[in-house]
């Protein structure tokens, strides 16, 4: 699907209250664009959920459904099942959840649905903190990155621990599909959507969706920033299919102070610590090639 | 008619088949395990066609349970204990969303200290949960019981989750004989589920479970304190549907035996009912006009049908397996909520936690005190913790 | 969004929502004609307005003491961006006279200095100042048919089985699925998108990167759609042929 050829018909209406220049309103409303009108999508307690579904008003055009935090692909695998039961099996099932619900307290649930190889695609909107609560450190917060549980002063220096590598944790489980995409990158986030819609089994995509609010960026960069992520190797973007990896876009190797530089919640870092990052990213990418290698 | 010697597990899992639940949640844990283990293998040889997710732990077996509710067929799981204590989070979602899961729950201490017997202290955290709960005290009846809690809680005028509980390896691991439902006589009584409000259909957009503000709150919770007030009529009217067509009557909101004179009523839940039916009989021989009330739905509690047995007798015991600490049993502080304003003589028997036995003799001695309040009109002792070394009994 | 505010020399016990305020104080000037602001404003109170008109050229429904203040200006002058939360206190300083501005900067490097550090406090402070130096106080005459906006209110017997949303026909408009259309998310802009037919080249960009899916695509041109656009600007700072641009 090419860009002028998605359907111009919303079904994910405006209205929302989504702060202004928010990336996972980006991929909501695109995304289920590709997947279509045969969709049901479950989330957890997130950003998503109470902006797009607050009673009575809700955002959403295909059915929703929210349970609690930690269970999305739990509730995802039970829809999956129901619908199967109900000879509704070709309807896609997508579980949508931000980082904090997916890695960290959403992990298990995640995992097990994974390992069971449930006919689910599992979306992550990669915001990196809990944002919803107000802005604190997930495992996908990058180092150095302010949160309120990361503070900058005299004892903290924002966060001290770096990203989980949650795509590759995903396809360690050797499932179907495993995606990274980014609301910047628009033919390839349709790719990726498109093509995860068709296969059977577990799916995963994991969209990079900057926020403003929590990211200390003007609400105009949330695109911009996406760039520079992948340019920058901060954000690879790949796929794993049935085990062969892709490298989608090779990084330009920006230095990742052009990436840091537009975010607020950057702005502390020492150069010893960007330098820490700088050698993270770096390492990162080795990995990642190394693995598309491996894996071809 | 098929009589078989079949555990209280066996019983629970063949009721949860001849229901046709059609997505069943399965995780282990002592002693609910062969429930699911069961449903595998009736799974397995064709017996039973459903979706059956193994999956990694008890929160995951409500929450797939009450999606696939939501997207509309029958769902079923059993746990126990430290199970029910991780599903906790998601039982008052069940309700909330009026969605009627039923659970098996093999009453098994909580901890600490970790120990794997009989105690009701994992259920009575969720008395306030929104579900309702039932306890049985012999197999057949657990059978029974799964089957009657789908047709109860799918009720339009109730549309609540159900619990049936049954007490871990007195019930869950004993053999006792069970006539084992015919699925013909089963699919008479409860019919092809329809859910009873809105669900997740690809072809019907609605939206279940979205953020709701204040507005909505009052009328949503009174909703569901008239559904649970509505649930004992169900339960009467389901009671008398299944003796009507199976001959077997459990009892309604209670079984009362013995108590239209009796001049002591105990009050048990579980498998002490059926202990205290012998005691009963036995006292009875002597002369002893003593009298039961197997309580069995904790939820909706039958307040007004209890307050009525309060009113007519000299004096009255409840027993509980699960202790409310610094109060007394939970049982006996709800018994005492219903008996407000009564002046008869009331005490509690805290006995069997954690799997210590209670015996005809514990039963027995019970009954002497009542006996003795009775006619002196004084409570020796208001709450009595049953063979406790260093304690008074 | 409504937030709720006492003042008082001596303790106040009472913890409930305010029904009958003294002040008014509407940051979004656009609620003026959606919705009733003096509801429940009692006799000889005060509505304050973040606006850049003067107060007799306001009408709230109803003759009322009324301050205006162009706050959002004053915010990105001075803080560079439009956060009007600080500029406001000072408008609420001059229209009320119930605090000292002094008193206000004072609270403001408490507060906001305390967490942000000296120099945003000092900002805040200023920013306070300036909106207090630049209030007018007048009156306003009211000619407008006051409208209560009108919310979905089910009893228990209408309220859906689980507080399930199904899609509905209400007397305060359509809930359920999609309904979030009933909601005019422009008001909370500052900034607009100005649209340059003649530059664009039907890239489609701004229609997917737009958060909103207000821009829609009509034949050979972009139509951009004021009622729901919360200006982001994202559609101006990627547009590839500079087609658009973000104005007051």
């Amino acid at each position: 699907m090419k860009l002028k050829e998605m359907p111009d018909e919303e079904l994910f209406t405006r209205g929302h209250t989504a702060c202004a220049g928010c990336g996972a309103a980006i991929a909501a409303r695109n995304l289920i664009k590709v997947l279509g009108k045969d969709t049901v999508v479950v989330s957890p307690a997130c950003c998503l959920l109470i902006f797009s579904a607050t009673y009575p008003l809700i955002s959403w055009k295909v059915p929703y459904h929210h349970v609690a935090f930690e269970n999305t692909a739990a509730c995802a695998t039970g829809m999956k099942r129901a619908l199967k039961v109900r000879g509704k099996d070709s309807t896609t099932v997508m579980g949508i959840a931000g980082d904090g619900g997916t890695a960290d307290i959403g992990f298990q649930a995640l995992s097990g649905a994974a390992e069971r190889n449930e006919d689910i695609l599992y979306v992550m909107y990669d915001n990196e903190a809990y944002m919803n609560t107000g802005i604190q450190r997930s495992g996908s917060t990058p180092f150095g990155a302010w949160t309120t549980t990361t503070p900058v002063g005299k004892v903290k220096s924002g966060k001290a621990n770096f990203k989980k590598d949650m795509p590759q944790i995903m396809m360690a489980h050797n499932v179907p599909y495993v995606a990274t995409a980014s609301v910047g990158h628009i033919q390839d986030f349709l790719n990726k959507f498109e093509k995860a819609k068709k296969i059977k089994g577990f799916r995963y995509i994991q969209v990079y969706t900057p926020c403003p609010t929590g990211w200390r960026h003007d609400t105009s960069k949330t695109i911009e920033i996406c760039k520079l992520a992948v340019d920058s190797g901060m954000w690879t973007l790949y796929e794993c299919e049935n085990g062969k990896v892709t490298i989608n876009k090779k990084p330009k190797m920006t230095p990742v102070t052009e990436y840091l530089k537009p975010q607020g919640r950057f702005k502390h870092m020492t150069e010893a610590d960007i330098k820490k990052l700088q050698d993270w990213v770096l390492k990162k990418w080795e990995n990642d090639e190394k693995l598309a290698q491996l894996k071809a | 008619m098929v009589k078989k010697m079949v555990t209280g597990n066996y019983a629970a899992a063949y009721g949860a088949m001849r229901s046709r639940v059609k997505v069943v949640a399965a995780y282990p844990i002592t002693p609910q395990t062969f429930i699911v283990e069961h449903l595998s293998e009736f799974v397995n040889n064709g017996e039973l066609e459903c979706e059956y997710v193994e999956v990694e732990s008890e929160h995951t077996a409500m929450s797939t349970c009450v999606s696939a509710s939501a997207t509309g067929v029958r769902t079923f799981t059993a746990t126990s204990s430290q199970g029910l204590a991780l599903m906790h989070e998601i039982l008052p979602i069940a309700s909330g969303m009026r969605l009627p899961v039923v659970m098996a729950v093999v009453n098994r201490a909580i901890a600490a200290p970790i120990n794997i017997w009989v105690e009701h202290n994992d259920i009575m955290p969720e008395r306030d949960s929104g579900w309702i709960q039932v306890f049985c005290d012999n197999n057949q009846e657990v059978q029974d019981m799964v089957l009657q809690a789908f047709k109860i809680a799918e009720d339009k005028r109730v549309a609540l989750p159900m619990t049936v509980g049954l007490d871990a390896f007195i019930l869950s691991h004993t053999v006792e004989p069970v006539d084992l439902m015919e699925q013909e006589h089963a699919d008479k009584f409860l019919p092809k589920y329809v859910p009873p409000g809105p669900i997740i259909d690809p072809d019907d957009v609605n939206d279940v479970g979205v953020f709701t503000p204040p507005e909505y709150m009052m009328e949503a919770r009174f909703n569901m304190d008239k559904a649970m007030r509505e649930a004992p009529k169900v339960i009467e009217e389901v009671n008398v549907a299944f003796a009507k067509q199976f001959g077997r009557n459990h009892g309604g909101m209670i079984d009362p035996y013995m108590v239209d004179d009796a001049d002591a009523v105990l009050i048990t839940l579980g498998t002490a009912s059926s202990t205290a039916h012998e005691v009963v009989d036995d006292m009875r021989a002597e002369g002893k006009k003593v009298g039961l009330v197997k309580l069995r739905f904790w939820r909706p509690y039958p307040s007004a049908q209890l307050r009525k047995i309060a009113e007519k007798t000299k004096a009255v015991g409840v027993f509980d397996r699960a202790v409310s600490y610094g109060v007394s049993g939970p049982s006996f502080i709800e018994f005492k909520s219903a008996a407000y304003g009564l002046n008869v003589p009331a005490m509690n028997f805290i006995g069997g936690l954690g799997g210590r036995d209670v015996s005809l003799a514990d039963i027995r001695f019970m009954y002497e005190r009542l006996l003795e309040a009775g006619k002196t009109g004084k409570v020796k002792r208001d709450i009595t913790w049953m063979g406790t070394r260093g304690v008074e009994q | 969004m409504l937030a709720f505010t006492r003042i008082d020399t001596k303790r106040i016990y009472r913890k409930t929502q305010v029904y009958e305020p003294d002040v008014v104080v509407i940051l979004d000037e656009g609620l003026v004609e959606t919705v009733n602001v003096v509801e429940g404003l009692k006799k000889g109170g005060i509505v304050i307005v973040n606006s850049a008109k003067k107060p007799e050229d306001i009408d709230v429904g109803i003759d009322i003491k009324l301050a205006t203040v162009d706050a959002t200006t004053v915010a990105l002058e001075i803080l560079k961006q439009p956060a009007t939360n600080s500029a406001i206190l000072g408008a609420f300083a001059k229209a009320t006279g119930l605090v000292k501005i002094e008193s206000i900067e004072k609270g403001i490097m408490q507060i906001f200095g305390d967490r942000l550090g000296p120099k945003v406090g000092e900002l805040n402070g200023r920013a306070a100042r300036a909106a207090f130096d630049r209030t007018i106080v007048g009156t306003s005459r009211g000619h407008r048919q006051l409208k209560t906006a009108k919310k979905w209110l089910p009893d228990v017997n209408e309220l859906p089985l689980g507080v399930a949303a199904v899609p509905m026909k209400t007397e305060a408009g359509m809930v359920g699925p999609g309904s979030f259309l009933e909601n005019k998310t422009g008001s909370w802009r500052v900034f607009r998108p100005e649209y340059s037919k003649d530059k664009c080249t039907m890239c489609n960009f701004c229609w997917f990167y737009c958060p909103e899916g207000c821009i829609y695509r009509k034949g050979d041109e972009m139509e951009f759609d004021m009622d729901y656009c919360k200006g982001c600007g994202i559609c101006a700072n990627e547009c590839p042929s500079e087609a658009i641009k973000m104005v007051r």
